[in-house]
């Protein structure tokens, strides 16, 4: 069930039921929605998404991150943005035509992945240990309550949840308190945080470099 | 994991590949040596072998990553491969570098560094996903492709695994090969080591974490500062063209990006336009540097996107996309990623023809090729030599009728791409090749061992068959332009012949930034390591755009009065020139050791006008200091940087057995001084260098590095002043520690 419950654009709400309709934050947010007729109010804030265009892989994305979060420990598997996953073969791992797919070895398109904030997560978590942050719309967890399980994890559209090694605990994007570290860092400004409505022409952009080729 | 300071993951994995043992051990005992170069040049000393060659089953080859690979330092994801080389004479130890993101994810798997030891019966390839750390049968992929085997590796792994690997060249152990990472990012002359060794490749995945004692205010407040500094490739500081923002340009920056430019081949064309040196989702675009191996026409054709290496924003590296590839030359992608060498080495080997679509056929499928099957140019000299002596019409001379006459070289009379298939598979499959392929194997094997001390080429075949005593190849000066040298008809040399550019007659390596652009300092750094420096802390000022007076003035700064000359016109040699000699030097092992791009750092100037574009030395040792939690000024830094640079000379000296490295090591060819006959040393005009001033600058260099003068050996003073005291004592023992 994905719901949105305020969108404010010129300080006031919108109508979400014409403008968000189900199948839209669907696309969105990249996980289904079993009713395309649904009520859906719509949080403030929205969501990162990558222009592979403009990627050039430097993965500074993935060490801000990491950063920014909690002790300073690099590595790709504590970030929340994921891009190494896909750096050398594409979204669809090694075909037997890499050299026609996307990745480093084939025709040098890096699709990062990113967390698109939807609801999944949230309702596959057994210790109600993933909220709604108000001020910013991002879904974050709970570490008192994480009990480090995975669910959220197996369960994620994007794949973009990773359980710490260490401390047990998931590791999802929390938007930075509103202020991304990974889209401050990016060199070419391929990461940017957008809107709900401003990220409509992104996301189905993106959405075009995760299909096999 | 490290827990007790950051940077360092803990440990050394060492391979016996004999005896399939595969130990672990502690980092600790490196720390003085920083990493990467350091730790290889360490293994190597307490293991030295006398007499052996690179292929020996005795040699060891060390691949390692430094204690700021994969802490998201800016620039920072090297990986430095330290062996013996079969390219050098004696089989010297070199180091080669690639980048990409090997390095980090070898961090991530817990390891500083791999020591390869031994020889698999089989062959083999290394698969490390953390702990586990097996070798697995390469039956499937020996004689694969560069590009095959890192699917085939990552395929078996998971998609994410950073793979090293070796092509066919290094198989057939050829000389002139690679360790490449990633395609393009290629490590060279160590290819036939692991190739001995039947090691085909090594995958890496690591799910482990670098840990770093800063934190993220602390790191971004430097990597802000640093954003502040840097600039384009080599740090160039100023744009290539004007700008509306730029108070300076020069032709000689590699900061490309600029109005005009265009990411023409993506899918969605990028218009990259003013790259203003404080837009700091600008960075990545500012190089874009395509134009410089294509021009601009060409590259707004073909190129897609900059890419390289993990946490650098600067991306040298070009993403080319040129569609014959796949139609005219039938090769399986028209995708290519490289830079420099990669790119360079067959337009070289085609006689260097301007831009065009015929140079741009030439470079992309030459690079596909060249990183395909994995063969390495030693910086340009292998590629020299075959146009010299296209040139020269020596290899009707030099190979059998029937191989000369089954050569295509209409082909490469005509420009034609399709020259390179044939030319880079003889070249990597030597022997393997059908036919007597003398031209593949001559040129693969290295120019040190068809050369006398004179370097005068002996008989080709007879140094192929292993002849005791091989005859001359009775080769001699045969072009008009010989004749201003008074050449003409006298014994051919390749240490006469500019064309070849061997810049040191014990490197015989391509001359790699040496006197063309810093006269004395760029020749004394020719003379120290085994193959061509690498070194680029010279260039990363010399060639940053700013105008002489600028340059010069950071340079008197540094260094004293005096330490950089205008180009092409530079006067005798003196003391502020060989501190900037040692300062390159060090610089240089600290960036290797660290490790760290010297293809960018040191940042000595930047782009900020408020600034006077002055940049700032010590950031390497504040990095260090926020990784490792080790406050660590910028001269301690540089002093442990120099025992490695003192280590390395060392070790030189005990390989070579030969103490008297000044005359028998530290010498340069005879062209270097002979050029432009018309001049003298110190005309405006010319790059010619001084034969009485180079001796003068290796005094002083000594003197500045604390190596005997008569010798260039270090003494037991400095060796013990950077706690080399038992290397002084091996030295000793041998006869070869300066009195």
């Amino acid at each position: 069930m994905i719901t949105r419950r305020a969108l404010l654009s010129n300080g006031a709400k919108v109508a979400v039921g014409t403008v968000y309709c189900g199948s839209l934050v669907s696309f969105l947010t990249g996980c289904n929605s079993d009713d395309d007729n649904i009520k859906i109010e719509v949080l403030p804030g929205g969501l990162m998404v990558v222009d592979p265009v403009l990627c050039v892989g430097c993965r500074r994305c993935e060490i801000a991150c990491s950063w920014s979060h909690g002790k300073s420990a690099v590595s790709p598997n504590t970030a929340r943005i994921k891009v190494v996953k896909n750096l050398n073969f594409g979204p669809h791992g090694v075909q037997d035509n890499y050299h026609q797919q996307r990745g480093e070895e084939g025709d040098g398109t890096i699709v990062p992945e990113t967390c698109r904030q939807c609801n999944v997560c949230m309702a596959a978590c057994p210790q109600q240990a993933i909220s709604i942050d108000e001020a910013t719309g991002a879904r974050v967890v709970d570490e008192e309550l994480c009990i480090g399980c995975g669910y959220c994890a197996e369960n994620c559209p994007q794949q973009v949840i990773t359980i710490d090694k260490l401390t047990e605990k998931a590791l999802k994007c929390d938007l930075c308190q509103g202020k991304p570290n990974c889209a401050e860092v990016c060199p070419t400004g391929a990461i940017k945080f957008y809107t709900w409505e401003e990220a409509v022409a992104e996301v189905e952009h993106h959405e075009k470099y995760l299909k096999l080729i | 994991m490290n827990t007790e300071f950051g940077g360092w993951a803990g440990y050394v994995l060492r391979v016996d590949l004999t005896n399939n043992i595969i130990k672990k051990e502690s980092t600790n005992k490196y720390h003085n040596y920083i990493g990467g170069m350091g730790i290889g040049y360490k293994v190597l000393w307490d293991n030295h072998k006398d007499g052996i060659k690179a292929t020996d089953e005795g040699n060891r080859l060390i691949i390692s990553a430094g204690p700021l690979s994969g802490s998201g330092a800016i620039c920072s994801a090297r990986t430095t491969i330290t062996s013996r080389s079969p390219v050098i004479r004696q089989h010297l130890i070199t180091d080669g570098h690639f980048g990409g993101h090997f390095s980090p994810e070898l961090k991530y798997a817990g390891y500083d560094a791999i020591i390869i030891e031994g020889k698999s019966p089989t062959p083999v390839w290394l698969k490390i996903i953390d702990d586990e750390v097996t070798l697995e049968p390469a039956d499937t992929i020996w004689g694969k492709g560069m590009f095959d085997t890192f699917a085939a590796v990552a395929k078996m792994m998971g998609q994410q695994a950073q793979v090293a690997a070796i092509g066919p060249a290094g198989e057939n152990l050829v000389s002139q090969s690679t360790i490449q990472t990633q395609g393009g990012h290629s490590a060279g002359g160590h290819g036939a080591v692991l190739g001995s060794k039947q090691l085909k490749a090594i995958g890496v995945i690591g799910s482990g974490v670098v840990n770093v004692v800063a934190n993220n205010e602390q790191l971004r407040k430097l990597d802000d500062h640093i954003l502040g500094i840097i600039g384009a490739n080599n740090q160039g500081v100023v744009p290539h063209q004007p700008q509306t923002w730029a108070e300076y340009s020069s032709s000689i920056s590699r900061w490309r990006g600029g109005p005009g430019v265009k990411w023409g081949a993506a899918d969605n064309p990028v218009d990259v336009g003013e790259t203003p040196w404080n837009d700091r989702q600008k960075v990545g675009m500012r190089t874009s540097m395509a134009e410089m191996y294509f021009g601009r026409e060409e590259a707004n054709k073909i190129f897609k996107r900059p890419s390289g290496c993990h946490s650098c924003p600067i991306r040298c590296f070009c993403e080319v996309k040129n569609p014959k590839m796949k139609t005219e030359y039938k090769l399986p992608t028209d995708n290519i990623s490289n830079t420099c060498m990669g790119f360079l080495d067959p337009w070289y080997v085609m006689g260097l023809p301007g831009n065009s679509e015929k140079r741009t056929d030439i470079q992309t499928v030459g690079a596909y090729h060249m990183d395909n099957y994995g063969v390495w140019s030693a910086y340009g000299q292998l590629s020299h030599i075959m146009r010299e002596f296209i040139t020269r019409d020596f290899w009707k001379e030099l190979l059998p009728a029937q191989e000369f006459a089954a050569i295509n070289w209409q082909q490469q009379k005509d420009l034609d791409a399709h020259f390179m298939e044939d030319f880079y598979t003889r070249l990597a499959f030597g022997l393997q090749y059908n036919g007597s392929n003398i031209l593949g194997r001559f040129l693969g094997k290295g120019v040190h061992e068809f050369i006398n001390e004179e370097g005068e080429l002996y008989n080709i075949q007879d140094v192929l068959n292993g002849v005791e005593t091989p005859r001359m190849a009775k080769l001699s000066f045969n072009l008009e332009s010989d004749a201003a040298y008074g050449l003409l008809g006298k014994t051919y040399s390749v240490f006469l012949d500019k064309g070849v550019k061997v810049f040191n007659r014990s490197m015989v390596g391509g001359t790699h930034h040496a006197s063309e652009t810093a006269g004395q300092v760029g020749a004394l750094l020719n003379t120290v390591f085994n193959r061509d420096p690498q070194c680029h802390s010279h260039i990363n000022l010399v060639n940053c755009g700013l105008p002489y007076g600028k340059i010069s003035e950071v340079a008197d700064k540094m260094w004293g009065a005096g330490a950089f000359d205008p180009v092409k016109h530079y006067k005798p040699m003196n003391i502020a020139k060989a501190k900037f000699a040692k300062w390159c030097l060090v610089k240089n092992v600290l960036h290797d050791s660290l490790t760290l791009c010297n293809w960018m750092f040191p940042l000595i100037v930047s782009p900020d006008a408020k600034k006077d574009y002055q940049g700032d030395s010590s950031i390497e040792s504040q990095m260090f200091s926020l990784v490792t939690g080790i406050q660590t000024s910028e001269q301690e830094l540089d002093d442990k940087a120099e025992g490695i640079l003192q280590l390395h000379r060392a070790l030189s000296v005990l390989q070579m057995q030969e103490m008297d490295q000044r005359n028998q090591h530290d010498v340069l060819t005879e062209w270097v001084y002979d050029l432009d006959p018309d001049k003298v040393f110190g005309d405006e005009g010319t790059i010619k260098m001084g034969r009485e001033d180079m001796q003068l600058g290796l005094d002083l260099f000594y003197a500045e590095m604390g190596w005997d003068r008569e010798t260039g050996t270090p003494t037991r003073a400095t060796l013990e002043k950077f706690k080399l005291g038992y290397v002084a004592d091996k030295l000793e023992s041998l006869g070869l520690l300066p009195a």
